[in-house]
């Protein structure tokens, strides 16, 4: 008798972790990533206190972006963060993704980027981002492909109408 | 003992040449080009994703063979993951890198500035292949700044996919062209150079006109002997015994005029912006 209730403890605790474990998952996917930012190396102009916290915000939520865009298939959480090459990119990926049925899932463990050029004019930063990230593409809600690996990217944003967009998104093997 | 050995060997053998067979079953290039044909071996049959960072290719595959890309369908540089799914279950990751120099986003800032400044004038240049990828290697990017005929030209090896530099404005106004220029492709931006400051503003009667006394300018140079553009303010300022009366007047076709009334005992100055010029006494004994 014992035993019997043993198993049937066992048998909800394992209903109940297999239930929460993607859902955890989902919630961390749609959670804001963590992101460090050093400004100290930028050329030619020196990066401003209030320019530093915006570019940190905006890429962050940039990032999130991508997240949301390419698990859910959806085009709003790019049109509010990117602009130019990088909008017209990802745009293209969730439609293809869309099309031949896939979702990918970022799993963001992270970023330490630095700032490596900002503009005599202030207009434009260029970041060079080592992103360590989790990535699993999904065939309808079968996980055909998953990797983990630190990534390069390089991100040129520049300053809209009332934040910063990401305008160029490139991963590079350098 | 030796036999056991022995099975474990066979077993080591096995599993090592399945690992090698599995793992020939997709054959990447390691040296893929964006805008440039792609070939992929396979074997057995299924579909292959190809997941670029800006696009989804994917093709159906069957007994094996070559997977051919087209140049104008592998677009976007960057990480890429191929999926193959079918007899062969297995995924890669693999590296495409940005095409030859096509393309350049050029920013020159400002548009407008006053002769004769030092390091007024930036130029930031973006190289992007043919298909808008930034492309990250150092490459030689010429910036030339010419006013009618004359300028400077310099070159300037890029850094993470950007060229920048900065140049003083010529002495001479004009329409400045400042091109960039890598490969064969040239961007060209137009910065209006425009006289600074107004230099020895000078002012003298020219006349009377009903009960008002003349003033006007000699023509208004800058420093460097360029006329000051139409438009701007210059103002006359007269003090008599009923105080003091100021006229805003614009330059038009190269020198500023006011008419202000005649007095027994004023003096009159003109100044443009902080630039005073020379003083007049009129009226009285002068």
């Amino acid at each position: 008798m014992k035993l019997v209730r043993m198993l049937v403890l066992t048998a909800g605790v394992v209903l109940a972790v297999s239930g929460a474990v993607p859902l955890l998952k989902r919630i961390l996917a749609d959670s804001k990533p963590s992101v460090q930012l050093n400004v100290k190396n930028a050329q030619p102009r020196e990066v401003e206190e209030v320019t530093q916290n915006a570019i940190l915000r905006d890429y962050t939520l940039a990032w999130q972006g991508i997240g949301t865009a390419l698990a859910n298939n959806t085009l709003q959480p790019l049109n509010e963060n990117f602009s130019g090459f990088a909008l017209d990119r990802l745009v293209q990926r969730v439609k293809d993704q869309k099309q031949n049925g896939l979702s990918t899932r970022l799993i963001d463990r992270g970023h330490k980027v630095e700032a490596v050029f900002y503009s005599p004019d202030g207009s434009a930063v260029e970041l060079k981002d080592t992103a360590s990230i989790e990535t699993q593409v999904l065939d309808g809600g079968t996980v055909i492909h998953s990797d983990q690996a630190q990534i390069q990217y390089y991100a040129v944003m520049t300053g809209a109408e009332d934040r910063w967009k990401v305008r160029v998104l490139e991963s590079s093997a350098r | 003992m030796r036999k056991l050995i022995f099975i474990g060997l066979i077993v080591a053998l096995c599993w090592f040449a399945a690992d090698c067979a599995h793992a020939a079953d997709l054959n990447l290039p390691k040296d893929a080009v964006a805008g440039q044909p792609l070939s992929i071996g396979t074997s057995g049959t299924g579909t292959l994703y190809l997941i670029g960072p800006g696009q989804v290719i994917k093709r159906e595959f069957k007994s094996g063979g070559n997977i051919e890309i087209k140049g104008e369908e592998l677009r976007s540089a960057g990480r890429w993951i191929a999926i193959a799914r079918g007899d062969v279950r297995q995924s890669q990751i693999f590296w495409v890198k940005p095409g030859k120099p096509e393309n350049l986003n050029f920013l020159a800032r400002p548009s407008r500035v006053p002769v004769a400044r030092p390091n007024v004038i930036t130029g930031v240049a973006f190289i992007f292949d043919k298909y808008q990828n930034l492309i990250l290697d150092p490459t030689p990017v010429n910036f030339n700044l010419a006013v009618g005929g004359t300028g400077s030209s310099k070159t300037v090896t890029s850094r993470d996919g950007i060229a920048w530099t900065n140049s003083a404005s010529a002495p001479k106004a004009g329409a400045a062209q400042f091109v960039a220029s890598v490969g064969g492709t040239q961007v060209r931006r137009v910065v209006q150079q425009v006289a600074a400051d107004p230099c020895n503003l000078r002012m003298h009667v020219a006349g009377r006109a009903n009960n008002n006394v003349v003033i006007e300018t000699d023509p208004i140079r800058d420093c460097s002997g360029n006329p000051v553009p139409d438009g701007t303010i210059v103002s006359f300022i007269q003090t008599d015994r009923s105080g003091r009366s100021t006229v805003d007047s614009r330059i038009k076709k190269g020198i500023a005029r006011a008419e202000l009334p005649v007095s027994d005992n004023a003096t009159i100055t003109v100044a443009a912006g902080v630039v005073l010029g020379n003083e007049l006494h009129v009226g009285g004994k002068q």
